[in-house]
């Protein structure tokens, strides 16, 4: 071989060094990184990339800044923050990875160190703080700023302000989110207060504890209502613990790593006593199931129990889907579609079973949605926190939305929330609705056709 | 947001080249730049000065004209995931990316031809023409995400390409701006042929080094009538490599006839698409056979012979699409999948007579022995397109320098029995030097004098495809014996 050859490489000019700049604790994973080769099979996958076509805003780019941090490339900084930030959380990557490079777990660690080595000041420390550590962990707080919502709603304020056009001074996102807003009714965890378990209808064969989430409780609490009723039709007890909490995805994903490991050991401790832990909000469940990685460096003597517990956690249309569910009567004529929410399609594998459950409604025609498992912009509240690059994901998803549906189905609040926005700023007329809900209207119909026999 | 601020640059450059492009379009962050320091080829890494975004050939040839006139050093981008290196920024080029032109400009279905942007995606066009029945051929295994006009500069093969010919038997015409910003139209929509020298295959394969693809005409083919796919397992390589030779002697032409060993299967089994397949073969073949459907049939009996007579271990037949389907996607991402067994892989690609298979296969293996790393091998058998893949790990001091003497050991070994040193991917920086296996200086000279007509201050891609003339080597060589005297 001709080893003279060999000198005309020059010896690259950044790859020398390898101190890490990561400087705290819980630090991007080594290994997550160590199984991406660059080979760019993420990059069709991904939202984010798709609308800016640019590498740093693309699976494989992000990863490699990751990486470059810690080989002392690059520094914890606020231009590093911009492509860690803007990802979506929504793992398409994750499934399109030919080697199964864990992406957002790396982002989310990733973004711990920048909360850590940058936190936020000014006003954005504020709101964060209200929301996610004065808000969301605390159910009674959140049910009395429901209480708020709903004074608003019925009160004739909320008529009021949409006729003083005072919403046009928001922002044009949180003007449609106002708009789109569910009618907030009783949450199930105030309603199942002095049940510990609500009993199944006819015999029972299986107890499960339901994860009843946050924000959906007070938000979509008649999908939780839906859920229970079905879940309770097809011979499940279900336990409502009261002192579960949020599951602390929104705090994750924000880089508040602390808290949402304090989150996690409590929901750990609240669903000690159950064997199968019930969810049916997507990012919720998925949460739920990743707890393991919150404790692979920090408090490692609680991983063993989260890697326990998160072998518990099922979503709604799988535990039905295995276990078995009555298939209703009634018929329900309706034409929809179904969306597969990203923490549901590529963070738990479920697929199918959500489909499965829809056709087995009578009367139901489903039509197939192009690129289903696309996000919509959702993720958590990143249409609050990015909201423009939100609108261009959610623009290109409803592209997809066939125009002849009246329902779109799917099993997540926060895409719920977001795919009504599309559809009242594209003028569509669908209704949005939870898999679960299409299966318990079914039965409450045969119920009642059985009555008027 | 940071967006707001972005332009606060002093350099004069970036300014002008902002008011091309528009503020939005261009990169010149360092943390920006950084995810722009390689691209499928990761061993060498630089850093671009910057990276602009055109929308249009118009921009794409105003920013050439500028970086030419204040003589910056610039280069172009598809997806990036060429695997030798071609869209390195070795010289802290301007990166011209083309992913924002990624338009499907027209589709000619009586001409059989279809018009994109260079940005356009390899799979997107063939998803876009399946249901009028049409489909294009040429398929990477990056697919799913790489650019026509990266095919183009590389003139990438695929699987399928052992029947149907690499890139450069599907362009039928480009649109391309020069190395000073002129725009020029080579070869003309959907005629074959036309007087004067093969530009449009000159064009083709020069790995972005003579002008820049804005425009790119490609054939379009019908799907044919029936297609059936067969997956063999071998317990000996030497049987699997002899039965490909015999497929081919047979008369058959299979659309594709793709090979995987052992540790290629270990690879693809234990990332995201397995299917399966028994740990402790071999060798694999996947044998796929297309055309009229009269003759299918007996084409598949006659491989199934093939492989029996050569030992197979067990052998089956798609039953149907989803099976096949299953099959290509645990092949075409196998390169990927091996990250889930090392952190680091270097893909080498040489072309060897098939007849000669068995043989460098086991230099191949005994290359392997003597560096003492793990080599897997996926390729193209039925062309004699190899694929080491030299597995390795950055971190431990030393291997990849090992990694990249063994890839050229390997390169070396498909020269000696007079096969090339590339059969899809590309020189790149990669294989610059082994460029001078198959070569000799004035064969390597007579193609840098083409380059010097396209390409002649050399800013565009400088430092690609061929050795550099005085290197190092033979400077110091020089330089010792003018001592000496």
């Amino acid at each position: 071989m001709d080893t003279d050859g060999k000198t005309a490489f020059e010896e690259p000019p950044c790859s020398t060094s390898q101190l890490s700049n990561y400087l705290w604790r819980d630090k991007p994973d080594e290994d997550k990184w160590a199984d991406c080769v660059h080979c760019g099979m993420c990059l069709e996958a991904c939202p984010t990339y798709e609308i800016t076509g640019q590498e740093q805003h693309s699976p494989r780019g992000r990863v490699h800044l990751i990486k470059a941090v810690a080989e002392g490339k690059l520094e914890v900084s606020e231009p590093f923050t911009d492509p860690v930030f803007a990802c979506l959380d929504c793992k398409a990557c994750t499934t399109a990875c030919p080697a199964d490079v864990d992406v957002g777990g790396l982002i989310e660690e990733a973004r711990g160190q920048i909360r850590q080595a940058m936190p936020l000041t000014g006003w954005r420390k504020g709101v964060s703080r209200f929301f996610l550590h004065g808000l969301f962990p605390h159910p009674g707080r959140l049910q009395f700023f429901g209480n708020l919502l709903k004074f608003y709603q019925k009160s004739g304020v909320q008529t009021l302000v949409r006729k003083t056009g005072m919403l046009k001074a928001m922002p044009e996102h949180l003007e449609l989110m106002e708009a789109v807003m569910p009618e907030v009714q009783e949450p199930i965890r105030k309603k199942y207060k002095h049940e510990t378990v609500v009993k199944a209808d006819t015999e029972s064969k299986r107890e499960i504890a339901f994860f009843s989430g946050c924000v959906m409780d007070v938000m979509f609490s008649d999908v939780n209502e839906s859920t229970i009723n079905v879940l309770t039709r097809n011979g499940n007890d279900v336990a409502v613990p009261q002192n579960q909490t949020c599951c602390g995805a929104l705090h994750v994903h924000a880089g508040d790593r602390d808290m949402g490991r304090k989150l996690a050991k409590q929901n750990m401790e609240a669903f000690k006593q159950a064997d199968t832990v019930v969810g049916n909000a997507a990012g919720c469940g998925c949460m739920l199931k990743e707890y393991p990685e919150l404790f692979r460096e920090v408090d490692t003597e609680w991983r063993e129990k989260a890697e326990a517990f998160a072998e518990k956690v099922v979503d709604v249309s799988k535990y039905l889907h295995d276990t078995g569910y009555d298939k209703p009567t009634a018929e329900l004529n309706t034409r929809l579609t179904y969306h597969d929410a990203c923490h549901l399609a590529h963070g738990q594998g479920v697929r199918q079973e959500p489909r499965e459950i829809l056709l087995d409604v009578p009367g139901v025609e489903m039509v197939p949605m192009e690129n289903a498992d696309r996000c919509c912009g959702s993720a958590g509240i990143y249409n609050i926190t990015n909201p423009e690059m939100a609108e261009d994901v959610l623009e290109s998803k409803m592209k997809n939305v066939p125009e002849e549906v009246e329902m779109i189905s799917m099993g997540n609040p926060g895409c719920m929330l977001q795919m009504a926005m599309g559809v009242k700023k594209y003028g569509r007329s669908a209704n949005v609705v939870h898999t679960v809900q299409l299966l318990d209207w079914a039965y409450q119909k045969e119920e009642e056709q059985r009555r008027q026999e | 947001m940071r967006r707001k601020k972005r332009l606060q640059t002093n350099d004069k450059h970036i300014k002008n080249l902002a008011a091309i492009v528009g503020e939005k379009e261009i990169l010149f962050h360092k943390e920006d730049l950084t995810a722009y320091e390689n691209d499928g080829f990761t061993i060498h890494s630089y850093l671009p000065k910057a990276v602009v975004f055109p929308k249009n050939t118009e921009e794409t040839a105003e920013i050439v004209s500028y970086l030419s006139r204040n003589d910056l050093p610039f280069l172009a981008r598809g997806a990036g995931t060429g695997l030798s290196g071609g869209a390195v920024p070795l010289n802290g080029e301007v990166i011209i990316s083309l992913v924002k032109m990624k338009r499907l400009l027209n589709v000619d279905l009586k001409n059989r031809c279809a018009v994109v942007e260079p940005g356009y995606v390899n799979l997107t066009l063939t998803n876009s023409i399946s249901d009028k029945g049409y489909y294009y051929a040429p398929d990477p295994s990056s697919q799913y995400c790489c650019t026509i006009g990266g095919n183009v500069a590389e003139n990438a093969g695929g699987a399928h390409c052992l029947k149907y010919g690499v890139t450069t038997n599907h362009i039928l015409g480009l649109e391309v701006v020069t190395p000073d910003g002129a725009i020029i139209e080579i070869g003309k929509n959907g005629i074959m042929d036309v007087p004067g020298y093969d530009l449009l295959g000159i064009l083709t394969g020069s790995e972005g080094t003579l002008g820049i693809v804005t425009k790119i005409t490609v054939r379009i083919l019908t799907h044919p009538e029936e297609k059936k796919t067969v997956l063999a397992y071998f317990d000996d390589v030497a049987d699997g490599s002899q039965a490909v030779s015999d497929i081919v002697s047979e008369g058959i032409v299979p659309a594709a006839l793709e090979m995987m060993d052992g540790t290629a299967i270990e690879a693809v089994e234990s990332a995201a698409y397995p299917v399966g397949h028994p740990k402790d073969i071999e060798a694999l073949l996947l044998i796929e056979v297309d055309g009229i459907s009269a003759g299918i049939e007996e084409q598949i009996n006659k491989i199934l012979d093939v492989c029996e007579k050569r030992n197979v271990r067990s052998v089956k037949v798609a039953e149907d699409e989803q099976e096949r389907a299953r099959w290509w996607a645990n092949r075409k991402t196998g390169f990927g999948a091996m990250g889930a067994i090392s952190p680091d892989y270097l893909v080498q690609d040489g072309v060897i007579p098939r007849s000669t298979l068995p043989q460098v296969l086991g230099r191949i293996r005994e290359i392997s022995q003597e560096y003492g790393l793990r080599i897997a091998n996926i390729f193209h058998a039925g062309d004699g397109n190899l694929h080491p893949l030299i597995l390795f790990d950055s971190r431990i001091p030393g291997e990849t320098d090992k990694a990249l003497e063994a890839g050229s050991a390997c390169l070396q070994a498909c020269a000696d029995v007079g096969g090339s040193i590339t059969g899809e991917h590309g020189v790149g920086i990669e294989k610059r030097e082994e460029m001078r296996f198959v070569f000799s200086d004035k064969e390597i000279e007579a193609q840098t004098n083409i380059r010097e007509v396209f390409n002649p201050y050399y800013l565009l891609n400088a430092g690609k495809l061929f050795p550099s003339p005085g290197r190092c080597g033979e400077v110091k060589k020089e330089e010792k014996a003018a001592a000496s005297k």
